[in-house]
């Protein structure tokens, strides 16, 4: 790999390691968050079933967030237009951050699954390695997206808005809450544009029926072509220009 | 050190001109400025020098007219060869300073441990932050993060420094300790090109620009600046005084 990625996600990983709080955050957030809805289900039987969803959807939640905001801070703080001015190329900078923030997503995802499972009893079928491998791809494609995103934002406050309205609708419309066949058509086709869709049902698909790696391939390949085509248009929205 | 410098110019800008929307930032803007000298782009707000600066360093490119910057149009291929300050302090806040210049003397190409680490050592004791290099930037105070951003700029030795108002917000003796690495950095053949605003900055200069609206409206040093206004006790604000209502009754 270019060593230009492997310097900034270098850089990233410090960053973040030096920042203590943050770094207790991305720990604590998901798991109350995971106790609050794990206690919040009556029924064992409901959270069994929603739960692969419910992974599905913090690990991509907490991977945009984290990879949106910090990619903006890099143009807030100016930091951006000094990349940019350097011998770094666009491409360099997508793939450090991807790298740079895989570890803490892989982290909050592993802690998210495992106490998900075992602090609720999650009665679920498959491998755990292929559940994580799964979510693997999930939380890469989630990074991607997060910067994509951020290459629109100009402020916090635009990035902030940004999150309900990548976020939210994929939640309603990914078949986290009900079927999607149940929905209208016209909602259909938006659902199946939605990486989260995929995501659901892979997981869905191992956690409830045991499938396997293979036997989910369609969801995998969509979800890397998915975090292929958003780290080409992250690389071709961050242009040298804009960097301000 | 420099070698795409024939002819002793470190910069050609031939009519170059760019706009956001309808303002013009730079407006059909010809200088050419020699190596080895700090050269100061002066003017008011909105006079269009950090359009300027961001062009000469690729960040922008002009929508017509030409800039070679040692030899070259800017881009990532003239990277390498300059060094680039902008105006927000534009660091790590979170990191040291050490890691903040280490990591932009790893972008910049240097990839000898050793030889990046005695770069980086040497900068560092440069800007007189070396009993600091492991605090974080955030717990700096403004001096001290001008002068860590500078080192983030100069250390991998580029021919060429860009530098966005780089004494701003400094107070009288830490504005006299920059200019002193600033002359040290020009004696070893950098070319410096420094946007100001103050009439301090200016009259360190080798040789100065005034702007306006986006274009050059007097060049020279700063003595023959002065002299231009036929006053010997004229100041510097004087002479750019004197440029404008020269300008203004021109363009009348």
């Amino acid at each position: 790999m270019n060593s230009n990625a492997l310097t900034i996600a270098g850089r990233l990983m410090r960053q973040l390691v030096r920042d203590r709080r943050t770094l207790g955050l991305i720990v604590i957030v998901p798991l109350v968050i995971m106790s609050l809805i794990g206690l919040s289900f009556p029924d064992e039987g409901i959270l069994d079933y929603i739960a692969p969803a419910l992974l599905a959807t913090l690990a991509l939640f907490f991977s945009f967030l984290l990879t949106g905001i910090s990619f903006l801070r890099e143009r807030s703080q100016g930091t951006m237009e000094r990349l940019m001015a350097s011998p770094v190329s666009r491409l360099d900078v997508v793939i450090g951050y991807l790298f740079g923030f895989f570890l803490f997503a892989l982290t909050q995802t592993l802690i998210v699954v495992l106490f998900t499972i075992y602090a609720f009893g999650i009665d679920f079928q498959g491998d755990l390695w292929q559940i994580l491998v799964f979510q693997v791809m999930v939380i890469t494609g989630a990074v991607t997206l997060g910067i994509f995103t951020s290459t629109f934002a100009r402020n916090e406050f635009q990035m902030v808005q940004f999150i309900p309205l990548i976020i939210v609708p994929q939640i309603f419309l990914s078949g986290v809450l009900w079927p999607v066949e149940q929905m209208p058509d016209y909602l259909q086709w938006l659902s199946a544009v939605m990486p989260l869709t995929y995501a659901v049902d892979g997981l869905r698909d191992i956690m409830l029926a045991g499938e396997s790696l293979l036997d989910v391939g369609f969801e995998l390949a969509v979800l890397a072509g998915f975090t292929v085509a958003t780290s080409i248009l992250a690389a071709i929205t961050l242009r040298r220009g804009t960097a301000g | 050190m420099v070698d795409n410098k024939p002819d002793g110019i470190t910069v050609k800008i031939d009519k170059a001109s760019f706009h956001f929307k309808k303002l013009k930032a730079v407006d059909e803007l010809s200088l050419d400025i020699p190596t080895g000298i700090s050269f100061g782009l002066l003017g008011p707000n909105g006079a269009g020098k950090t359009t300027l600066i961001r062009l000469l360093a690729g960040l922008l490119k002009p929508k017509s007219g030409g800039i070679e910057v040692l030899g070259q149009t800017p881009s990532r291929k003239t990277a390498h060869l300059i060094g680039y300050m902008p105006q927000l302090h534009s660091l790590y806040s979170e990191l040291s300073v050490i890691q903040n210049v280490n990591f932009f003397a790893q972008i910049y190409g240097l990839r000898n441990k050793k030889q990046r680490s005695q770069q980086v050592e040497e900068v560092i004791k440069l800007i007189d932050l070396w009993q600091r290099r492991g605090d974080s930037v955030m717990n700096l105070s403004g001096g001290m993060k001008q002068r860590a951003s500078l080192a983030c700029a100069i250390v991998h030795k580029p021919p060429l420094l860009l530098l966005d108002e780089p004494t701003v917000g400094l107070d009288p003796e830490l504005r006299v300790t920059f200019w002193d690495y600033f002359t040290s950095l020009t004696r070893q053949g950098t070319t410096l090109i420094i946007s100001s605003h103050t009439m301090d900055d200016a009259a360190h200069c080798d040789r100065l620009a005034f702007m306006r609206q986006g274009k050059v409206i007097a060049q020279g040093s700063p003595c023959e600046l002065i002299q231009a206004t036929g006053k010997p006790e004229a100041t510097l604000e004087d002479a750019f005084l004197h440029f404008i209502r020269r300008e203004d009754i021109n363009n009348e």
